[in-house]
């Protein structure tokens, strides 16, 4: 991918506004509720410092290789203005109506229906609640391009 | 009075709480900064370190303090009449555990996004570190007994819940395959994983399982015990497996039946207009625990859980975009499980009996409360939904699988953690073979436990399992008495008015220290000799918070005297 042009990319930012592209974590990746008093604490039991395999596995991704991380630094360096959110597949609560809304304005509601019950597919690539590709598809470089042409649509 | 005007009026009180006395917290107490530089935007990495939209942060983290801990301990609580309970979940909830998960959340947010332990070496003593791990141990110990108790009495109380449960562990882990398999969208598997889930209600009535042959043949008195041994193989199992296999999709299969269940309790209860049956005050028989100070170790989660602040600094406070945000996700997390509670104690109070004299008859006395605390909840939801015309056993079944789910769950996480922590201390204390050796540890997790809920005693009187609800409750207190012991000192050393911290901190150390001392002196006398030294452990772990504590803030008072203030002790990143 080439130099970043930062004209082009003030047209595709647009509002600014919260969830224009959304990264849900692949399934793999997903963080389990469970509740009190077992819920997701994996990084709160575990205060010492140093290797141990199964902490590094339970508390320390690697963000390095996984393709959320690799996709949403390489959005924030090259589309800094454009509101970013990962997000898991089980947080319906926010998910649902967040791309139901954003979908509405853009392609209607029946589509924008349609589009919320898929945008529980782990890791789909969203905006402004529509799916525009999948993250287990796409390199970091292609997800800033696909994102960068949706949102300029 | 009608169960929803009492809904209707805690909703209110919750509001102007969160209003008012958070935003009082944001900016005068905890002194967030608009400015600040979060963790998130620091390390932003996109998988752990990840700015996040306020709303997104609190369905993640709401999700994950939200289960079947806020039902337990309201349902037994009630037994001292619905006033008491209600006013310690409203209060707890108001002064104690919103500033403590809002706390929690952003020390943690000033220290790298480091967790309540961690910082706790750094803030308070080195000692600290070694507590605090040596509290989350008997927490988690004490959370798979109790839990492993709770399932047991109500799968042999509701045989007919036990094929939907145990249909639910393949159903769950065939949906999560078909979902990674197929790369489908997890919304509307996980729906009809809910809908076949209760289609086996149905099933399940037909063909009630009970275990009282195997329990015979066996020899083992309580049917419950060999529940609670088949649970305990199989939250070992369970945390064995990756994570997104069998844990994830059952959360989110249970992350629906929460709606649902909410949605049930309150529906049924704007039909039903349910009236409460049990007194305000309840004329408890003489030799009761008294409500000083046993309500307040009772109900834990639903007024304050320690157990909050483990999920917010560990995973929450990496995910905060604006320090102001910890108002929004912190406080209004603790809202969301006090009402809960709420509803939990609503259940119990005005659900599961229609006239005082049906609830007496369930609430005689404390034993009689505590073994069947869980049931009532479950008859009284039962109630409520068959408000709304589901069939009455049905809708016992249903409310029987909705709890059962939470139970488990919190089993398969709890044991899970467990062995991180067994893991942990191992490391401090040099014994690498059991600290790098996975079976090992996960043995450790499982047995210690088990061993506590095959108490004699436990289920049937109601004893044991009240004493160990207690005592749980009493080490989850502990838990937020040393996160609130760290925010305490960290506001001090900042120069700001920790008032707010220090009286829910000091309140939280007399009741648990006192509840401690009763119980133990009654145990020695009951010739309790498994529980009289667990509960001088936990006591000897409380007087050591107290200690820490104390010598923590005189210190801190101490730097920040005089015009001069102590830099702000963060080691977050630069100002901007």
């Amino acid at each position: 991918m080439g130099p970043v042009d930062r004209g082009a990319d003030r047209a595709v930012t647009g509002t600014g506004a919260v969830g224009r592209v959304v990264l849900v974590r692949p399934w793999t990746d997903a963080r389990a509720g469970g509740g009190c008093c077992g819920g997701e604490a994996r990084d709160g039991v575990a205060p010492l410092a140093g290797p141990g395999p199964e902490r590094r596995r339970a508390h320390e991704h690697d963000a390095v290789a996984d393709p959320v991380g690799a996709a949403y630094r390489a959005l924030r360096a090259q589309l800094p203005d454009l509101d970013v959110q990962v997000v898991d597949a089980g947080n319906t609560a926010w998910l649902l109506p967040a791309v139901l809304r954003r979908a509405r304005r853009r392609v209607g509601t029946l589509a924008a229906v349609r589009s919320a019950l898929g945008a529980t597919r782990a890791g789909s690539v969203l905006v402004d609640g529509v799916r525009v590709g999948d993250l287990a598809d796409l390199d970091a470089d292609e997800v800033v391009a696909v994102v960068r042409r949706a949102a300029a649509a | 009075m009608p169960a929803i005007v009492v809904a209707a009026a805690v909703a209110v009180l919750f509001f102007l709480a969160y209003r008012h006395y958070s935003s009082y917290l944001a900016r005068r107490v905890y002194g967030a900064d608009a400015a600040f530089v979060t963790p998130a935007h620091q390390y932003a990495d996109g998988i752990d370190f990840v700015p996040t939209n306020k709303h997104v942060v609190f369905g993640h983290h709401f999700t994950s303090v939200a289960g079947a801990a806020p039902i337990v301990g309201p349902a037994i609580a009630a037994f001292w009449g619905w006033g008491p309970a209600l006013a310690w979940i409203v209060v707890g909830t108001i002064f104690a555990a919103g500033v403590h998960d809002m706390g929690a959340l952003a020390v943690s947010v000033r220290h790298r996004a480091r967790n309540i332990g961690s910082i706790a070496h750094d803030v308070i003593s080195k000692r600290a570190r070694t507590l605090f791990l040596l509290i989350i141990f008997f927490l988690l110990t004490l959370v798979n007994a109790v839990f492993a108790v709770v399932i047991g009495n109500l799968l042999v109380a509701n045989p007919g819940a036990v094929i939907p449960i145990f249909v639910e562990i393949p159903l769950a882990i065939g949906i999560g395959q078909y979902i990674y398999r197929s790369r489908s969208a997890a919304l509307v598997p996980s729906l009809v994983g809910v809908v076949v889930l209760y289609l086996l209600i149905w099933v399940g009535q037909q063909v009630p399982i009970e275990l009282t042959g195997l329990a015979d043949a066996l020899g083992v008195d309580n049917p419950r015990n060999v529940w609670v041994v088949i649970l305990f193989v199989y939250a070992f199992i369970a945390s064995r497996l990756p994570v997104w296999v069998l844990l994830q999709p059952r959360d989110y299969i249970n992350s629906h039946q929460l709606f649902i269940a909410l949605g049930v309790i309150a529906a049924g209860i704007l039909v039903g207009w349910n009236t409460i049956a049990a007194p305000l005050v309840n004329d408890v028989p003489e030799g009761s625990p008294s409500i000083f100070p046993f309500l307040f170790i009772t109900v834990a989660c639903g007024a304050i859980s320690g157990f909050h602040s483990l999920v917010a600094s560990g995973t929450t406070a990496k995910q905060i975009d604006k320090e102001a945000d910890v108002r929004h996700v912190g406080y209004l997390g603790a809202v969301g499980e006090g009402a809960l509670a709420v509803g939990a104690l609503l259940a119990v109070t005005a659900g599961v009996a229609a006239t005082r004299a049906d609830w007496q008859a369930l609430y005689p006395d404390f034993s009689t409360a505590s073994g069947g605390a869980v049931g009532n909840f479950v008859n009284g939801v039962g109630i409520f939904a068959n408000n709304l015309g589901v069939p009455l056993d049905l809708a016992v079944i249903f409310a029987a699988v909705v709890v059962i789910s939470f139970a488990a769950t919190t089993m398969d996480t709890g044991v899970r953690l467990q062995r991180y922590v067994v893991q942990e201390i191992a490391e401090v204390l040099g014994w690498q073979r059991l600290a790098r050796n996975l079976t090992l540890a996960g043995i450790v997790a499982v047995v210690v436990p088990l061993a506590m809920a095959l108490l004699p005693g436990g289920g049937e009187a109601g004893y044991t399992f009240g004493v160990l609800w207690q005592l749980f409750g009493t080490t989850n207190q502990l838990t937020a008495g040393l996160a609130l012991a760290v925010v305490g000192v960290w506001v001090v050393q900042r120069g700001r008015n920790p008032v707010a911290v220090l009286v829910p901190l000091a309140f939280l150390l007399v009741m648990t220290s006192w509840a401690l001392v009763v119980n133990l002196r009654n145990f020695i006398d009951d010739g309790q000799w498994v529980l009289a030294p667990l509960d001088a452990i936990i006591f000897v772990l409380a007087m050591w918070l107290v200690v820490e504590a104390a010598l923590a803030l005189r210190r801190a008072s101490g730097s920040t005297s005089g015009d001069e203030r102590a830099p702000v002790p963060d080691d977050s990143p630069q100002r901007r």
